[in-house]
C-alpha cells in the first residue's frame, strides 16, 4: 500500500507540472488553430535563461520565474508579430511547419550560445525530500507543482474572470461572433499567443530544476506534452490539466508495475484507446463540423 | 471530425519536415588548405541530436589527428584532409552520409561514427565499398558477428567486457564486505545493456543474489519511480547502464529518495568529467565506479603530444574520452597505412590490424578475427571531487579504492 500511494503522489506531482506545461500549448490551440511545435523549444530556451541567472546570481530557479515569464512574454509577441501572423490564415499545416522551423532555428542558436553539453540548475534543496511517514515527497516537485498550480489557477482567473480573458475565450469559440460584438480578434491572437508562450517561462524554470536539459531535450517534451492536450481535448485548459495527471500517475504507475520499459508506451496506448472512443479527448468540445462528417 | 482531421494534416506535414531535415546532412569540411593531392578522409558524425556531446569531441579527436599528422608532413607524403558531415544521430542520415562521402565526395579513407546504433548501419556501407572502417565508439557485441573484413573498434573491449576488472575486484572482496544482493537497471541501449549483462554473468554465478532487473527506453526523464523501486528492493551493489543525462537523472532521483548503496557502478556518465560533477553536485560523486577508455595522466606513447595539440587547438579544457578515442582510431588507420604503404587495396590494410598491436594513446589495441578488440577497460572512481583510474594497479592513478559511499545524499 506504501508503494502504492507513493508511486501516485510521484505520478500526481509530476503531472501538475506537466499541466502547467501543456496549458500554453493547448490554449494557443484552442484560439489560434495552431500546433505550435516549438513549445518545447520554449521551454528549454526558458530552462537555460534560468540557467544564467542563477549561475550568475545565484537566485532561486523557481523566483526568477518572474523574470522568465515576461520575458518569454515579449518573446512570443514578437515572435506572433513578425511571424506566426502572417500564416495566420494559412492552414494548420503552415503552422507546424513554421513553428518546427522555429523550434529547430532555437535548438541551433542554444547550441551556439550555451553548447551542446547537458546543464543542470541545482538549488540547495535539488536532491531532498520532505518524508510524511513512509512516503517522500522530492521538495524541487512539490514546489514545482505548488508554482504550477499557482500559475494555472492564475491563469483559469484570469480567463474566466477579466474582459480580455473572456474575449479569448469568445474568440476560441465563435471568432465571427466575437468580432460581432466588439472583440479585435487580431490582438486577442497576438494577446493568446503572447501568454501561450508566456507559461514556457515558468515551466521551463521548473524543468530546469527537476532534469538536466540540452538543446536537443526540446523534442522529448513536444511529443509528451502533444500527447497530453490530444489525450485532454485540444484547445481545452481543463482538459490539459486531467491529461497530464493521468499521463503523470500513467508514467509512474507503469514504471513501477509493469516496468520502466512500458513506462513510455502505456500512456500512449491509452490515449489511444481513449481516442477511439471519444475522438474529441476527454474534454474537448465536439464542434457541428465533427457531428456533420 | 474537424478537430482530427486539422491534427493530421500538420502532423504529416511534421512528419515530411522531419525527414527532410534528416536528409539534409550537411557537409562539414574541415580541411584547412585544398590541395589536389591530399588524401581525402571521410566520416560522419552525430554533431546534433542525441549524441551531439560525444559527437562534436570525436570531431575535435579527428581534427587533432589532422593537424598532428600534417606538421609532421602527413601519411604517405600527402597531407590529410579530413570532411566531416553531420548525421544528426540518425540511423538514416548516417547511411546517406557515408554513400554520399563515398560517391561525390570521393574520400580515400574512412572513419567511424560515434555509438553503436550509428556504427552498425554505417559499417555496412563501408564493408560493400570495400573500406577500411575503424571506429571509435561502437562497442556493442552486435556488430562484431556479422562476419565483416573491414570493420575495427578503437578501444580495449567490447561492451560485455567492459565491466571485467569491475566484476574482478568485487568478487575479490572478502567475504564480509562483499556484497550479497545487486541491482540492475539500464537504459535500453546496445552499448550500455551488454556492459550489465558482462558483469551479471560474473556476480550471478559467484552467489550475488539479482534482486533488480528492469531496462527504462531513451526518452525517460523522470527517474524517481525507478530509483523507488531500486530503493525497495535495497541492493548491495547497483550496477546502472546509462549514457550521460539519465545517469545524471537517475542520481539525482536516488538522492532524492534517500538510498545509498554499498558499491555503485555507472557506465559513460561518470566519465564525462565536470558535466557529471556539476549535473549531480560534486559531494555527490563520491565513490561512484565506471569503466574508461583514456585518461589525460596516462603515460601512453602520444599522449602528451595529443593533449599539447589539443589544448593549443580547443583551449585549456580537459579533452572529453570521445576526442582521445577518436584521436586513437585515427592512429589505427594512420599505424596500418605506413605499415602496407598504399591505400588502393584496404583489404590488405585490415588483413595488416588483424595481425598486429597498435600503439596509441589509449594503450596497445589487439583485434581477434571479427574487429573486436582484445583488451581490457581501466576502472576509474570518483575521489574528493576528482575521477581516478583505481583499476588495473599498473595504470592506477589513486591507491586506494573507497570502499562504500556512493550518491551521498544532502
Amino acid at each position: 500500500m506504501t508503494q502504492f500511494t507513493q508511486t501516485l503522489v510521484l505520478g500526481l506531482l509530476i503531472g501538475g507540472v506537466y499541466a502547467l506545461l501543456a496549458s500554453g500549448l493547448t490554449l494557443i490551440f484552442g484560439v489560434m488553430n495552431i500546433i505550435n511545435v516549438a513549445h518545447g523549444a520554449f521551454l528549454i530556451l526558458a530552462a537555460f535563461a534560468t540557467y544564467s541567472v542563477w549561475t550568475a546570481t545565484g537566485v532561486d530557479p523557481l523566483a526568477t520565474i518572474a523574470v522568465t515569464t515576461p520575458a518569454m512574454f515579449a518573446f512570443g509577441w514578437v515572435l506572433y508579430r513578425y511571424a506566426v501572423r502572417r500564416i495566420r490564415t494559412a492552414g494548420p499545416a503552415s503552422s507546424v511547419l513554421l513553428t518546427f522551423s522555429i523550434a529547430l532555428l532555437l535548438e541551433g542558436i542554444m547550441g551556439l550560445v550555451w553548447g551542446n553539453t547537458s546543464h543542470a540548475v541545482r538549488p540547495a534543496y535539488f536532491n531532498e525530500s520532505f518524508h510524511v511517514g513512509d512516503i517522500f515527497l522530492p521538495k524541487a516537485q512539490v514546489y514545482a507543482c505548488l508554482v504550477a498550480v499557482g500559475v494555472l489557477v492564475a491563469l483559469y482567473a484570469f480567463l474566466s474572470r477579466t474582459w480580455a480573458g473572456r474575449a479569448i475565450r469568445s474568440s476560441a469559440v465563435n471568432p465571427q461572433g466575437a468580432q460581432l460584438v466588439g472583440v479585435d480578434v487580431a490582438a486577442v491572437a497576438a494577446l493568446t499567443f503572447a501568454i501561450g508562450v508566456a507559461t514556457t517561462g515558468a515551466g521551463g524554470s521548473l524543468v530546469s530544476v527537476l532534469y538536466p536539459f540540452l538543446p536537443g531535450s526540446h523534442y522529448v517534451w513536444i511529443s509528451r506534452l502533444l500527447g497530453i492536450i490530444v489525450l485532454g481535448g485540444m484547445g481545452s485548459l481543463p482538459g490539459a490539466v486531467v491529461g497530464a495527471l493521468l499521463i503523470g500517475v500513467g508514467e509512474t504507475m507503469t514504471s513501477t508495475y509493469i516496468g520502466p520499459e512500458w513506462a513510455t508506451a502505456v500512456p500512449y496506448a491509452v490515449i489511444f484507446v481513449v481516442l477511439l472512443a471519444r475522438p474529441q479527448g476527454l474534454l474537448g468540445a465536439r464542434l457541428r463540423e465533427d457531428v456533420a462528417v | 471530425m474537424r478537430a482530427m482531421r486539422s491534427f493530421t494534416t500538420p502532423l504529416v506535414a511534421l512528419a515530411v519536415g522531419l525527414v527532410a531535415v534528416g536528409c539534409g546532412g550537411s557537409s562539414d569540411d574541415d580541411s584547412s588548405g585544398s590541395d589536389k593531392s591530399a588524401i581525402k578522409i571521410g566520416a560522419s558524425l552525430p554533431l546534433t541530436g542525441d549524441f551531439s556531446e560525444p559527437g562534436k569531441a570525436a570531431r575535435q579527436g579527428y581534427q587533432v589527428w589532422q593537424k598532428t599528422v600534417n606538421d609532421q608532413g602527413g601519411l604517405l607524403g600527402r597531407k590529410v584532409q579530413i570532411v566531416v558531415r553531420d548525421d544528426a544521430s540518425d540511423q538514416n542520415t548516417v547511411v546517406a552520409d557515408y554513400n554520399a562521402l563515398i560517391s561525390r565526395e570521393k574520400v580515400d579513407l574512412l572513419l567511424g561514427t560515434f555509438s553503436s546504433l550509428l556504427n552498425i548501419p554505417a559499417s555496412t556501407v563501408a564493408e560493400r565499398n570495400r573500406m577500411l572502417y575503424v571506429e571509435p565508439a561502437g562497442g556493442a557485441p552486435d556488430i562484431f558477428n556479422r562476419g565483416y573484413k573491414y570493420l575495427f573498434f578503437a578501444q580495449q573491449a567490447t561492451a560485455d567486457h567492459q565491466g571485467d576488472l569491475f566484476a574482478q575486484y568485487i568478487l575479490s572482496l572478502p567475504p564480509d564486505q562483499r556484497p550479497k544482493t545487486a541491482a540492475y537497471p539500464t537504459l535500453d541501449d546496445p552499448f550500455a545493456v551488454p556492459v550489465l549483462e558482462g558483469i551479471r554473468a560474473k556476480l550471478e554465478p559467484a552467489g550475488i543474489k539479482t534482486v533488480y532487473r528492469k531496462t527504462y527506453p531513451a526518452d525517460t526523464q523522470n527517474f524517481d519511480s525507478i530509483a523507488n523501486a531500486v530503493k525497495s528492493a535495497n541492493p548491495e551493489l547497483l550496477v546502472h547502464g546509462a549514457t550521460f543525462a539519465d545517469g545524471v537523472g537517475f542520481i539525482r532521483a536516488l538522492d532524492k529518495v534517500g538510498f545509498d548503496p554499498k558499491y555503485f557502478f555507472q557506465t559513460s556518465a561518470p566519465s564525462f568529467a565536470d558535466q557529471f560533477s556539476k549535473g549531480i553536485g560534486e559531494k555527490n560523486t563520491e565513490g561512484i565506479f565506471y569503466a574508461v577508455s583514456w585518461t589525460p595522466e596516462a603515460k601512453t606513447p602520444g599522449n602528451k603530444e595529443f593533449l599539447d595539440a589539443y589544448h593549443e587547438m580547443f583551449g585549456n579544457q580537459i579533452p572529453a574520452e570521445d576526442a582521445a578515442d577518436a584521436f586513437a582510431t585515427a592512429q589505427v588507420m594512420q599505424a596500418a597505412i605506413k605499415a602496407v604503404g598504399k591505400i588502393d587495396d584496404q583489404l590488405k590494410l585490415a588483413d595488416w590490424l588483424r595481425s598486429h598491436t597498435v600503439d596509441t594513446i589509449l594503450g596497445p589495441l589487439k583485434w581477434n578475427e571479427t574487429g573486436a578488440p582484445q583488451g581490457q577497460f581501466l576502472i576509474g572512481q570518483w575521489q574528493s571531487g576528482q575521477s581516478e583510474i583505481v583499476l588495473p594497479k599498473a595504470a592506477a592513478t589513486s591507491e586506494q579504492i573507497a570502499q562504500s559511499q556512493a550518491a551521498a545524499s544532502g
